[in-house]
């Protein structure tokens, strides 16, 4: 600096009101007089909201009927005599949880801190979490509980494999993911003849369970996974049969997608148990999970198709003819250079698709399985003196729907995030 | 492409089309995977429909469409319009589709209203307002409608009986079989219908007045007053053919409606009602929906360059009738086409009424299934629903062509 020039003058601070918990209600809630009277009565209204809701949750509500149903939510009627006659059988489905904790801590493992640890975590501990649930509140035997707070060792076991072994590659996770899916299926349903009391009748290990006794969140899960992971590949198939040039598989595509668009999940449902049974022969093995399966995922499908396609219109045509002048073959273009950009650019639509599917579940009530919301209103009605906690029953559902589906979308955001759409 | 030889060939490097061998001609190929594909799905389809066929045959399955002729036998909950159990299958049907399409159209409305004002809430200055229009979206739109619809179907279970209902005498009734309000009913179907018609007549002239002023103003720059002598217009039309029917035919076009308990059972007559049923439906079709049209609405506007508000403000323009004349016309053409997805979405998420206790089409076909071949209705239904689709399609370009960029 200069000597000789003469410095300025400090400046003053702001003013008290622009900065600070004052300044920022100053900006945010009392802008204008329209802003002031819009903030008093909001203001007014939520407090009352809040003060009455609280109320309710805390005081007024009773919410017996969650605990007297307890792990019906979870796993529906799995563990009755009448699925699994003679023995309890719900170490079935908390197998499937251990080993799917395992797959989270392993895909941690591999990929390392970030949104894979969150998943992972949340899994593991929420599970383990259960088995800390005071006795009053549940009646969860000491075996139950045990296997849940497994989870933890199962997590760390996964995470361990995924760190330190040759196993743990990001290309096995997604195959060792289909694998555990198939394993899920496999050990919920049974096989018949695998018997480790030889000679004791009626008890057998993997005893067969009737798809029409899985129920609870555990289905809505199983559907849902299944649909999303099945849902994404036919959708692609269909986008792309869609754009095709050759008129008989466009024609194909389209009137697929818009008859499947066109009319309600509701139906396909009711059509898949009374005329898809017909449609194939008589001993063709098929069972109603399995068609509910198919029906939600084709349903699902049809606007994953229309989402696709969406993100391949919106490509700039340089993309495809750059990649044809450097020598890619036509498969080679759609694989490599349209797809990805398309896929990455309608994410936030897919995850939306996603979570539509998962809220779809709720739906196969229509063909009388009991899922989730299908075995709180099961109950309800079989239950007058809980027909009172109906609004209880159907709060506590919506927000294990919520939980749900908002970490899909928060899940979808952190990913957005890292791949950096939008930010180029 | 240019390919040299013959159209085909027997060369030494075997058979050939246009000098190029068969298995690398691109249209070869083209057509070759086509006619496989097509042949493959109609060989599906036919499979299938020989396997239902046999199956029907064998497991003497009933079907065809022999029973949309004769008496259906069954109570409909909700009509609006006349329907007798004696009436037949076909007509349950058509008075199920109107339960349909009533509930759609007013779901439709409801909703989109709902829709832009959280919307627009969503985008507003006041951070408390914003938020709350966050979290309503943020949580109608991640929970199942079913389960809604089921939490408010449970409400008003537990609301009292129609004898016992919460009311303001003579004005409003709420109890578990709906609520009833009063209103303006029509009396006499002549004198309302002349009356409806002259209201229509009203609306045509108010709005040839206004444009006509309108124009008048903005060609010579005299005060017209497009819009007072527009409504002006209109009303004195209303208020003077009101005048004549009621002197003519006798009694006036329409008269105030009280809702009040009568006959033995009490229950409630009169004014205007919403039945239980249609109510949760509308209810928890408007709340799930709007969320979703909210978020459209709010990234319609956002969509909007911030350039054009800029401009508008600088004209002097207020922000509310720059959100009217400017943002809006903009962000529709961004709204209308997934909007309008969403309407056919409701109109589909219609089809739960059956858990509500609404008789909407679904649900009555699902009741009709117990007396009449399943597929065979679902069949019908499904084609119902389609056509309503394809109708929701239709009025969406309509509309879209008629917002594009014109003459740009």
């Amino acid at each position: 600096m200069v000597a000789g020039t003469p410095q300025p003058p400090a400046s003053l601070p702001p003013p008290r009101t622009e900065v600070g918990a004052l300044g920022w209600a100053k900006h945010n809630l009392f802008s204008s007089q329209f802003n002031s009277a819009l903030t008093v009565v909001f203001g007014i209204a939520i407090a009352a909201a809040l003060w009455f809701g609280l109320k309710w949750v805390l005081v007024d509500a009773n919410w017996t009927v969650i605990v007297r149903l307890g792990g019906r939510f979870i796993i529906g009627q799995y563990n009755t005599e009448a699925a699994c006659a003679g023995q309890n059988c719900f170490w079935r489905p908390q197998a499937s949880l251990l080993l799917i904790a395992a797959l989270m801590g392993m895909a941690w493992g591999v990929v390392g801190a970030g949104v894979m640890r969150q998943i992972a975590l949340v899994i593991g501990v929420g599970a383990a979490a259960f088995a800390l649930l005071p006795y009053s509140m549940d009646t969860m035997g000491m075996d139950v509980r045990l296997l849940l707070a497994a989870n933890l060792p199962a997590l760390a076991l996964g995470w361990a494999l995924g760190r330190y072994t040759p196993l743990g590659t990001v290309r096995n996770i997604p195959i060792l993911g289909v694998v555990i899916f198939l394993l899920t299926l496999v050990l919920l349903r049974g096989v018949p003849g695998v018997s480790l009391l030889q000679g004791v009748p009626g008890v057998s290990l993997l005893q067969p369970v009737r798809v029409i006794y899985w129920g609870g969140l555990m289905l809505n899960l199983i559907l849902a996974v299944g649909g999303i992971a099945v849902s994404l590949p036919i959708g692609i198939a269909l986008a792309l049969g869609r754009r095709s040039s050759l008129p008989v598989v466009k024609t194909v595509c389209v009137v697929f997608i818009e008859v499947f668009r066109g009319v309600p999940l509701i139906t396909l449902l009711f059509m898949s148990q009374t005329l898809v049974p017909l449609a194939f022969p008589e001993d063709f093995p098929q069972n109603s999970l399995f068609r509910a399966g198919v029906v939600i995922t084709l349903f699902s499908a049809a606007y994953m198709a229309e989402n696709i396609r969406g993100g391949l219109q919106a490509l700039h045509p340089g993309q495809v003819e750059a990649a044809r002048a450097l020598g890619l073959a036509g498969w080679q273009t759609t694989m490599f250079i349209e797809l990805p950009q398309a896929i990455r650019n309608v994410i936030p639509a897919i995850v939306g698709q996603f979570i539509g599917l998962f809220k779809d579940t709720s739906l196969v009530y229509i063909i009388g399985m009991l899922d989730i919301v299908e075995i709180g209103r099961a109950f309800i009605l079989g239950n007058v003196e809980y027909r009172a906690s109906a609004r209880e029953l159907f709060v506590f559902v919506a927000v294990v729907f919520w939980i749900f589906t908002y970490s899909m979308s928060y899940v979808s955001g952190r990913i957005e995030e890292h791949m950096g759409v939008g930010r180029r | 492409m240019r390919y040299g030889g013959t159209a085909m060939a027997i060369s030494p490097k075997g058979l050939t089309y246009q000098g190029v061998p068969v298995w690398r001609h691109a249209r070869v190929i083209q057509w070759a995977a086509q006619i496989v594909s097509g042949v493959l799905v109609v060989a599906l389809v036919v499979w299938f429909f020989a396997n239902i066929v046999n199956a029907v045959q064998e497991r003497n399955i009933p079907h065809g469409f022999g029973f949309l002729a004769k008496e259906y036998q069954t109570p409909i909950g909700e009509h609006f319009i006349p329907y007798e159990s004696d009436d037949t299958f076909l007509y349950a049907l058509g008075v199920a589709a109107s339960n349909t399409v009533i509930v759609a159209v007013a779901g439709v409305v409801l909703a989109t209203i709902l829709g832009i004002f959280i919307g627009i809430a969503r985008l507003s200055s006041n951070w408390l307002v914003s938020r709350l229009a966050l979290v309503y979206i943020e949580f109608f739109r991640n929970v199942p409608l079913l389960v809604q619809l089921l939490f408010w179907f449970f409400i008003v279970l537990t609301l009292p009986v129609e004898q016992e209902a919460y009311s303001v005498p003579g004005y409003l009734y709420v109890s578990n079989s709906g609520i009833s309000v009063i209103m303006l009913a029509p009396t006499g179907l002549l004198s309302s219908s002349l009356w409806c018609a002259m209201v229509a007549l009203a609306v045509i002239v108010g709005i040839f007045v206004n444009k006509a002023l309108s124009r008048r103003e903005a060609e010579t720059g005299k005060a017209s007053y497009p819009l007072i002598l527009g409504w002006a217009s209109a009303i004195a039309i209303i208020a003077v053919s009101w005048g004549v029917i009621a002197a003519v035919v006798g009694d006036a076009p329409l008269a105030i409606s009280q809702p009040e308990p009568q006959g033995r059972f009490m229950r409630i007559a009169g004014g205007f009602t919403v039945r239980a049923g249609l109510l949760v439906l509308l209810l928890g079709l408007v709340i799930y929906t709007a969320a979703f049209i909210a978020e459209i609405v709010r990234a319609g506007i956002q969509a909007v360059s911030r350039g054009q508000i800029e401009a508008a403000r600088a004209l002097g323009l207020s922000t509310a009738e720059t959100l009217r004349s400017v943002t809006f016309p903009q962000a529709l053409r961004v709204i209308i086409p997934p909007l309008i997805s969403q309407f056919l979405n409701l109109t589909k998420n219609s089809s739960l009424g059956g858990a509500v206790a609404y008789s909407d089409l679904t649900s009555v076909a699902l009741t009709m299934t117990q007396t009449a071949p399943a597929v065979s209705i679902f069949i019908l239904i499904m084609a119902a629903y389609l056509a309503m689709s394809l109708a929701w399609s239709l009025i969406g370009n309509l509309y879209n062509r008629h917002v594009d960029f014109r003459g740009a």
